[in-house]
């Protein structure tokens, strides 16, 4: 009798303390995540450039410096969140839970390390053309429902998420994973992803062949551009014709860059805007584009009662970005091929229509190995 | 006798009030917008101008007007059959029926009218399932409907997750929740004929009606006594009620607040449950539709959901009106 009450009690007291060392564990978790946030409102924009500088400073830490050297591990990187990351090896297994930061291992060459995708890859063209080898592998979810267990049991050495997967970040953190958050959501951004990436990845060479094309082509449609008139276009966007994007957004550089005026310029929102279709006859675009992945067709947009007094439907100028191969109006890698493409529409004098079709074909050839 | 011409006067002039300012609050709405409409150049046939306002600007305000009344007169009627303040169409799953019918749409049909006729479906498709489970359970006092209601409910908001788990986050999702925050932005002139038909079909049919909305507002066995079949009956009106509210919301997506709100405010002016207190519930739903729709279209440089401003609006309305209430008695 006596012992089983000593067992019981024996019981209740290992119970207690496992119960405290979650007590333990929990405030320390929320501690790091608060550090994290505070890195986040100090170093908004923290980039590898910042990260280069300082490397350019104390060349003992000639990991992280610039272009041609490669990266010597172990190497610490700041995130697109301004999250310290420090990778120990070259990582031999990635997972990439967005396909925008997917079809940059494309393009970095890093197609055999991946080991893990999002979710629903199947719809993705570029992966059936790239690498198909991409639809069987093992998928970590979407932003929206992340699989962080399928993540973590791939024991991958590098994890790239969106900067929406903030608290999974945190989660594979504590699992000694190391996760960079990327947030592609202007050119630079864009930029700054792919030197992040490839710093953490040491493709450093690949990922300056891909930035200095990027470059000469934006270089080239400037100059052929100058001085033209700016042309008006709405960008509709994916989920419907009356949501657009306005200048905060990566979209609205891509039409700049085309020799486009944004019709959405006075709109303030960071994200798809809904608007009404007042509101578009008031704007009254020349060009109306709609974005790649968008389930509606040109046509529709032509058939629209409402829109018949629209400039951009009346003349029939409405288009929607190609999508054949991947959404080239999401900052993908090869997101400057939109811009081409849509100055070969605004200002086919200046850029003529061929020259998308040539670049694309170069473009994937190069980087991605489609033929 | 004095006492009472009084108060008839009274609600003779509360609802002429009402009346008069819904008109002017709808024709004040033909004027606010994005696109630069003026007098002269709608009435010198400037084919643009004219263009706009009859396919956008009249119909969103015709379609505010109209269906705020909608809601209101629908709130008011469930909430006299149920002999509950806080009835209104939603308790047996016209919204969440509704919600998952426009997410099927998006999902698997193409097109806005396909989204309209989907939701539609969705909404009716819930009500005739409450409603034969409810005549299956034989309840009192509408009791049986209430649960089964709340079970259409639950259903409905599954399929919505279920659908709402298959659709791609970037447009599909964007869209479901765009369609359940509720917006008069969109409609026009092609899209609303046969909706607003419906409606003004439904709530004539309810104001005829009015007699025997009445006598359910009576305990059952009174109702009986006075030769009603108020099982049936009851059936009937709420199946009319949720036709004309389906015919608004399946167009505009959730509009929250005015079904339950609009009927408090009237009964708190009129103080009495009769033939004009649900017109003037819904002369207070319309007012409040289309002020709300008028902020929502003109507040920031996009279109916001209207129910932010309905609730915005209606709350401190009916607050006003109680605290007048209890200061007069």
């Amino acid at each position: 009798m006596k012992q089983r009450f000593k067992k019981h009690v024996a019981l209740i007291l290992i119970g207690l303390m496992l119960l405290s060392l979650i007590g333990c564990s929990k405030p320390a978790s929320t501690e790091t995540t608060t550090t994290t946030e505070t890195a986040v409102t100090e170093a908004p924009a923290a980039s590898i450039s910042d990260a280069a500088t300082t490397a350019d400073s104390t060349p003992a830490d000639a990991s992280e410096e610039g272009s041609d050297a490669q990266t010597v591990y172990p190497v610490t990187v700041t995130d697109q969140t301004g999250r310290e990351v420090t990778i120990e090896k070259e990582p031999e297994s990635i997972v990439s839970g967005y396909y925008i930061s997917t079809s940059l291992l494309l393009a970095l060459g890093l197609k055999d390390k991946v080991t893990g995708i999002e979710a629903k890859a199947g719809k993705r063209p570029i992966y059936k053309l790239a690498a198909p080898e991409f639809l069987e592998l093992p998928n970590v979810g979407t932003a929206k429902e992340f699989d962080l267990e399928t993540c973590a049991s791939l024991s991958p050495e590098l994890v790239i998420l969106p900067m929406k997967l903030k608290d999974a970040a945190q989660s594979l953190s504590e699992l000694d994973i190391p996760v960079l958050l990327v947030n592609p959501e202007s050119e630079d951004q864009l930029e700054q992803m792919i030197e992040l990436v490839s710093t953490a990845t040491n493709t450093k060479e690949n990922a300056d062949a891909l930035l200095s094309y990027i470059d000469e082509k934006k270089e080239m449609l400037e100059k052929d551009l100058s001085g033209v008139d700016a042309k008006s276009v709405y960008l509709a966007g994916n989920s419907s014709l009356l949501s657009t994007a306005g200048p905060a957004m990566y979209q609205s550089g891509l039409i700049e860059l085309a020799g486009g005026k944004n019709a959405a310029s006075e709109i303030t929102d960071t994200y798809w805007a809904e608007i009404s279709y007042e509101q578009l006859l008031a704007w009254d675009p020349s060009y109306i584009i709609l974005a790649s992945d968008a389930e509606y067709t040109p046509e529709d947009v032509l058939n629209d009662e409402n829109l018949k007094e629209c400039t951009a439907v009346k003349n029939g100028n409405v288009y929607a970005i190609p999508g054949d191969i991947e959404a080239l109006d999401s900052p993908v890698p090869g997101g400057i091929l939109a811009s081409i493409w849509l100055a070969g529409i605004l200002h086919p004098d200046q850029v003529s229509a061929d020259m998308y079709t040539e670049e694309k074909a170069a473009f994937y050839e190069t980087f991605y190995g489609i033929k | 006798m004095k006492l009472s011409t009084e108060s008839s006067n009274k609600i003779k002039f509360a609802l002429i009030v009402g009346t008069v300012f819904l008109t002017v609050l709808t024709i004040f709405s033909f004027f606010v917008g994005r696109y630069p409409l003026t007098l002269s150049g709608i009435i010198s046939g400037d084919s643009r101008q004219w263009q706009v306002f009859v396919t956008l600007r009249a119909s969103r305000g015709i379609v505010g007007c109209i269906g705020g009344f909608v809601l209101g007169v629908a709130g008011f009627v469930f909430q006299t059959v149920f002999r509950n303040p806080l009835a209104s169409p939603d308790i047996i799953g016209v919204s969440s029926g509704a919600s998952a019918g426009a997410a099927f749409g998006i999902l698997f049909l193409s097109g806005s009218m396909a989204v309209t006729a989907s939701a539609f479906a969705g909404a009716l498709g819930s009500v005739v399932l409450a409603l034969m489970l409810a005549s299956l359970t034989a309840g009192q006092d509408g009791r049986g409907i209430v649960l089964a209601g709340i079970a259409v409910h639950s259903l409905a908001q599954t399929a919505l997750i279920f659908l709402k788990l298959l659709a791609d986050p970037e447009k599909q999702l964007a869209s479901i929740e765009y369609w359940i925050m509720g917006s008069l932005n969109g409609i026009s002139l092609y899209s609303i004929k046969g909706n607003v038909i419906l409606c003004i079909l439904c709530v004539s049919a309810l104001f005829l009606l009015y007699r025997q909305i009445m006598m359910l507002s009576l305990h059952d066995d009174e109702g009986r006594m006075l030769g009603v079949h108020t099982q049936h009956l009851r059936l009937l009106i709420l199946l009319i009620a949720t036709l004309a509210t389906s015919g608004i919301i399946s167009m505009t997506g959730l509009i929250s607040f005015i079904s339950l709100l609009a009927p408090h405010g009237a009964r708190l002016i009129i103080k009495n449950n009769r033939l004009s207190t649900m017109f003037l519930s819904g002369i207070i739903g319309g007012c409040l539709l289309t002020l709300g729709d008028i902020l929502a279209r003109s507040v920031a440089s996009t279109e916001l959901p209207v129910s932010i401003f309905t609730s915005l609006v209606g709350a401190p309305f009916l607050i006003y009106l109680c605290v007048r209430r209890n200061r007069e008695s």
